[in-house]
């Protein structure tokens, strides 16, 4: 098993070197590296998103497709409250308790009610969600140039004569903390633990006494709180419109499928490699005009070769 | 309508205060007889596009107070106009929705103040067989400047785009030009192309980096730019995206290594602000119609009647003004008609074919309709430059140079405007 | 085995009735306006049948019927603008291209379930939403791609329907067609088939049904509704906008089907109903287009959350309630 694992890892990893060395082939170094920082941080943004989509769904069985609309409206509570002269940090705190308190409201109110239904209408409902989030941060801030500016954008250090911002090391750093601290949690903890079991099997989980309530509500927790840091930081590395912010969960769940909604690790290398090769690709003349589909191929790809040799089998759930 | 923030109210205001004109006289509007049109209105429709990448009401917002102007003024003959505008979302379906409704539903003589995306492509042939003449005010794309039925009053991206090249070539010494815009054939790749033509035909260069509207990812856009050799970064974008681009741009300190230059969408008040102290003198902007500082009487009739008939909210932009002057061309071309014709759909459309050298302080050129399969009458305009807190104006008003508007000018030849 | 075949239940009566109503009365009566609503309103029917058919038949999600639709709208302008034939036979070209790429996207996926089969077809959604606003669709120029910039060339509507009164009538008896196709494969053996894959794969690859095949025919049947689907709503428009194929109205037109109510054919109708007429209706009543979002937002989840049947299964459970008090015997 373990083998075959490691086995899957390097044939995933030489295909992404090999991809990216294709496309840089014989240009300067000064401009691939610049695809390569830019793409480190839209892949980190999309890691960020499949994380936090993981660890719900691992926690509840929810497939939480209102992230980005909860990161979106966060963003723009932190730009109103900085437009109003607060205390930057202020806002940046806003901006995650917002995106904290809308997942909260869904996972306590909302999801509990759909308890039963298949999977898939689970997900799906909180689509419903996202578009009335939506709806009201676009009633609220009618369309207009915006940006979000944190500190850390002035703030670089030079690699190899490119210039790398400290947001940009700070996102691709707190994804791969998050996903380690999540790991800590779940293998340290008495919730972790009891997440796990929930993960393995929720009947049995409620059979032997597991607070489902209070487990569930501490992951809707983590999937706010990450929700809310990814809509900041999409906001300023990338650009302050709702509407984007909100739909980036499709390709957060191309991340959350390389990681076969299961390892936390796979979905930081599977978004990574996603957000590198789609800015890679531009300098591709031919795939260039296509580039952001590179995502679904790759969540495509990987699934089929998660599910290489398999027959269809009968029983277990999905 | 329209529910705005606090925030667009405060754009609005300084709006005003740049053009000095927060207090001005009152209003001149249609016949400007002071009495309210009692007779039976006329009906005239609008469309707008309002919905996710962007707000495009001011256009028709701008016409409504202004028919609201000329209903307190003698209307048409007596007659009110009753201006209906639809919403068409950035949605093909609800496009052709909404001209169902107010062409083929409704017995209107006109579409005035259209400002869309899309609703030019999807409707162009419902226009033309419904025989109504629409003086649209914010088009984006080619078929509103190359169908027999609508004429706009902006300029849309592609002379605007030319009016930046050339600026640049001429004053900055541009000579290979990489234009970044949205990968749309009717609208990036068509502007785009006409940017790199007309370097090649001036003995330089260009290219065309293209980016998904939808996509989350404009830094590969700006870096296939930055790579392509270009001394001059052409930003033809709404001014989101383009804010975007220019934020990515800093990040990476690329100010000083090139010419930044945008068409008409970026002359926007919150822009500055929004960009910051790094890019103030390094931006240069075409704006199609005059600059809020001209500030002449057609102007400030604009902002009297904004100030007057308008919401406080309504914005205060280039698409208003063009709003302003498609509902005041079409409101004259109404009067010079005979009392009896002014509701028949056929009889106005005539009216609106025969305008000509129609003037304003607001535009460089004469307004002109024609007969024609094409019509752009707006081909020159001013630059500006991002500095703290607003524009300041580099060039006056100056016809675009190149043989894309060499039918244009043609027809006025013929009509006898040049 | 004819007799079966031909059998008209209450509700299948009902919908017959509801067509000729649709057919006969609906096109007299409505304004331009709303004519081209009810258009796209029944090419979305069409596509809503397909994917319900999937869910409530075989417990397949799909969430790229809305891309499929844009497959089958693409070819459709495509062969419009490259070739003179009549309408119909590109409608039939179109509808069989999409079901090709139905079959495409359902071979991966045939040997997963439940969520990660739905996630497979979001990828697929997410892909084709990608294609369609990179390269657009047709508009009579040159090359594979056919586009061009500038004003787009006319689109020939079929003989039989030229204004579009009649092209409302069209698109209802094509409707219909195919309701009555779905229904005909339910009570013939694909149904069968179908009925014993959805209690238990295990019982049909035991009974000696080729699980895989039926599968792939449900979603090529899916693909053949949506590829007709989009042929229509290019047929009504003459153009088409990457807008309408985004990968969140796929996921949107499946949950209107659930909420719709995925095992009757009124089902279809009453998503369609919320998925085009209820925000036509908002639009005209002049409530602000994000405030219908959240409108339309809200409803969707209270529905999903109240009415586990969908509508359509409420109203169905009601009329056979009142069949029961009142049809039977008269006793108080």
């Amino acid at each position: 098993m373990d083998r075959t694992r490691l086995f899957n890892w390097l044939v995933f990893a030489a295909a992404m070197a090999a991809i990216c060395g294709w496309l840089a082939w014989g240009k300067p170094f000064k401009i691939t590296g610049l695809f390569l920082t830019s793409g480190l941080a839209v892949g980190s943004l999309y890691a960020l998103g499949g994380i936090g989509m993981v660890v719900l769904y691992r926690a509840t069985g929810v497939l939480n497709l209102a992230s980005g609309a909860a990161g979106a409206a966060g963003a723009m509570i932190a730009w109103q409250l900085e437009t109003w002269g607060l205390w930057p940090p202020l806002g940046w705190l806003a901006c995650i308790l917002v995106a904290l308190a809308i997942t909260l409201a869904y996972g306590r109110f909302l999801a509990p009610r759909l308890a039963w239904r298949d999977t898939v209408v689970k997900a799906v409902a909180t689509l419903g969600y996202a578009l009335i989030i939506l709806g009201l941060v676009a009633f609220i801030w009618i369309d207009d140039p915006r940006a979000l500016k944190l500190p850390t954008d002035a703030v670089g250090i030079q690699v190899m004569g490119l210039r790398v911002t400290a947001t940009r090391l700070i996102v691709l750093a707190a994804a791969i903390a998050i996903v380690v601290g999540i790991h800590a949690f779940l293998g340290r903890t008495r919730v972790g633990l009891q997440m796990r079991a929930l993960a393995n099997d929720r009947d049995l989980s409620a059979l032997v006494g597991i607070p489902i309530l209070k487990v569930e509500t501490i992951a809707w927790g983590i999937a706010g709180v990450i929700a809310g840091f990814t809509g900041l930081m999409f906001a300023d590395l990338i650009r302050l419109e709702p509407v984007v912010i909100t739909f980036m969960v499709i390709p957060s769940v191309a991340a959350a499928i390389a990681g076969r909604l299961e390892s936390l690790a796979l979905v930081l290398i599977g978004g990574l490699s996603m957000g590198v090769i789609e800015s890679m690709l531009t300098l591709s003349p031919m795939l260039k005009g296509a580039r952001p589909i590179a995502p679904f191929v790759i969540a495509a790809v990987v699934l089929l070769w998660y599910q290489r040799g398999t027959r269809l089998t009968f029983g277990g759930k999905d | 309508m329209n529910h705005r923030t606090a925030l667009a109210a405060l754009t609005a205001f300084a709006g005003m205060t740049l053009a000095g004109a927060a207090f001005a006289a009152d209003p001149v509007c249609g016949a400007a007889t002071g009495e309210a049109a009692t007779g039976e209105p006329i009906i005239v429709g609008g469309i707008y596009g309002n919905a996710a990448p962007g707000d495009w009401t001011s256009s028709t917002d701008a016409a409504a107070a202004y028919f609201k102007c000329v209903n307190a003024n003698g209307g048409i003959h007596g007659r009110p106009i009753d201006y209906r505008v639809e919403n068409d979302q950035w949605n093909p379906e609800n496009a052709a929705q909404a001209a169902a409704k107010l062409v083929s539903d409704t017995d209107s003589v006109a579409m005035v103040g259209n400002g869309s995306f899309i609703e030019m492509a999807v409707n162009a042939g419902t226009y033309k067989d419904e025989g109504i003449m629409v003086m649209a005010s914010a088009c984006a794309i080619s078929e509103c400047f190359e169908s027999s039925n609508i004429v706009s009053t902006n300029q849309g991206p592609l002379p605007s785009n030319l009016g930046a090249a050339m600026y640049a070539r001429e004053e900055l010494g541009a000579t290979n030009i990489a234009c970044i815009g949205l990968n749309i054939p009717n609208n990036g790749i068509w502007s785009c192309q006409a940017v790199i033509d007309y370097m090649e035909a001036n003995g330089g260069t260009g290219s065309m980096a293209l980016l998904n509207p939808g996509a989350p990812d404009v830094n590969s856009a700006l870096l296939e730019a930055v790579s392509s050799g270009a001394d001059t970064i052409l930003i033809n974008q709404p001014a989101g995206l383009a804010l975007a681009i220019l934020k990515a741009a800093e990040e990476q300190d690329l100010r000083d290594a090139f010419n930044w230059i945008a068409p008409t969408p970026l002359y926007d008040l919150s822009v500055p602000d929004q960009l910051g102290e790094y890019w103030y003198g390094h931006v240069y902007v075409n704006a199609e119609l005059a600059p809020l500082q001209v500030n002449g009487p057609d102007a400030q009739n604009w902002v009297a009647v904004m100030e007057a008939y308008g919401n406080a909210d309504d914005p205060r932009d280039t698409f208003g003004q063009a709003g302003y002057l498609s509902a005041r061309f079409f409101v004259d071309a109404m009067l010079g008609m005979d009392p009896a014709d002014v509701g028949d759909r056929a009889k106005v459309a005539d009216a609106i074919r025969g305008i000509k050298g129609m003037t304003s302080d607001l535009m460089c050129g004469p307004y002109y309709v024609g007969d024609a399969d094409f019509h752009m009458p707006n081909h020159a305009g001013y630059m500006v430059k991002i500095v703290e807190g607003g524009f300041e104006i580099v060039r006056e008003c100056y016809e675009y140079d190149s043989a894309y508007f060499e039918p244009m000018l043609a027809i006025e030849k013929e009509l006898g405007l040049n | 085995m004819l007799k079966r075949l031909l059998h008209v239940t209450p509700s299948g009566a009902a919908g017959l009735a509801f067509a000729a109503f649709a057919f006969l009365v609906i096109p007299a009566l409505a304004g331009k306006l709303w004519l081209s609503v009810f258009i796209s309103t029944g090419c979305f029917v069409l596509a809503i049948a397909g994917v319900a058919f999937m869910y409530a038949r075989l417990g397949m999600v799909s969430l790229t019927q809305v891309g499929l639709m844009g497959v089958g709208g693409w070819v459709m302008l495509r062969l419009n603008h490259a070739a003179g034939f009549p309408f119909e036979v590109n409608l039939v070209i179109a509808a069989l291209v999409t079901m090709v790429c139905g079959w495409i996207l359902a071979l991966p996926a045939m040997r997963m379930r439940g969520l990660y089969l739905a996630l497979v077809t979001l990828m697929a959604a997410g892909g084709l939403e990608i294609i369609f606003a990179t390269y657009q669709f047709p508009n009579g120029g040159e090359g594979f791609w056919g586009v061009k910039t500038g004003s787009a060339d006319a689109f020939r509507r079929p003989w039989l329907a030229q204004t579009p009164e009649a092209y409302l009538r069209y698109v209802v008896a094509f409707v219909t067609l195919g309701f009555l196709f779905i229904e005909a494969h339910r009570r013939l053996w694909p149904g069968r088939a179908w009925a014993l894959i959805r209690r238990s794969e295990a019982a049909a690859m035991a009974a000696g049904v080729n699980v895989t095949f039926y599968k792939m025919w449900a979603f090529g049947i899916a693909g053949v509704l949506a590829g007709a689907a989009g042929g229509l709503l290019a047929g009504s428009l003459g153009l088409l906008d990457d807008a309408t194929f985004r990968a969140s109205e796929s996921v949107m037109l499946f949950a209107l089907a659930v909420v719709g109510g995925a095992r009757y054919w009124l089902g279809a109708v009453i998503a369609a109903t919320l998925y085009r007429i209820l925000p036509a209706l908002l639009n005209n009543w002049g409530v602000d287009a994000d405030l219908a979002f959240v409108i339309f937002g809200a409803g969707l989840l209270h529905a999903v959350i109240t009415a586990p049947n969908g509508i359509a299964g409420q109203i169905m459970d009601l009329a056979a309630g009142l069949r029961a008090r009142f049809g039977k015997g008269g006793k108080p």
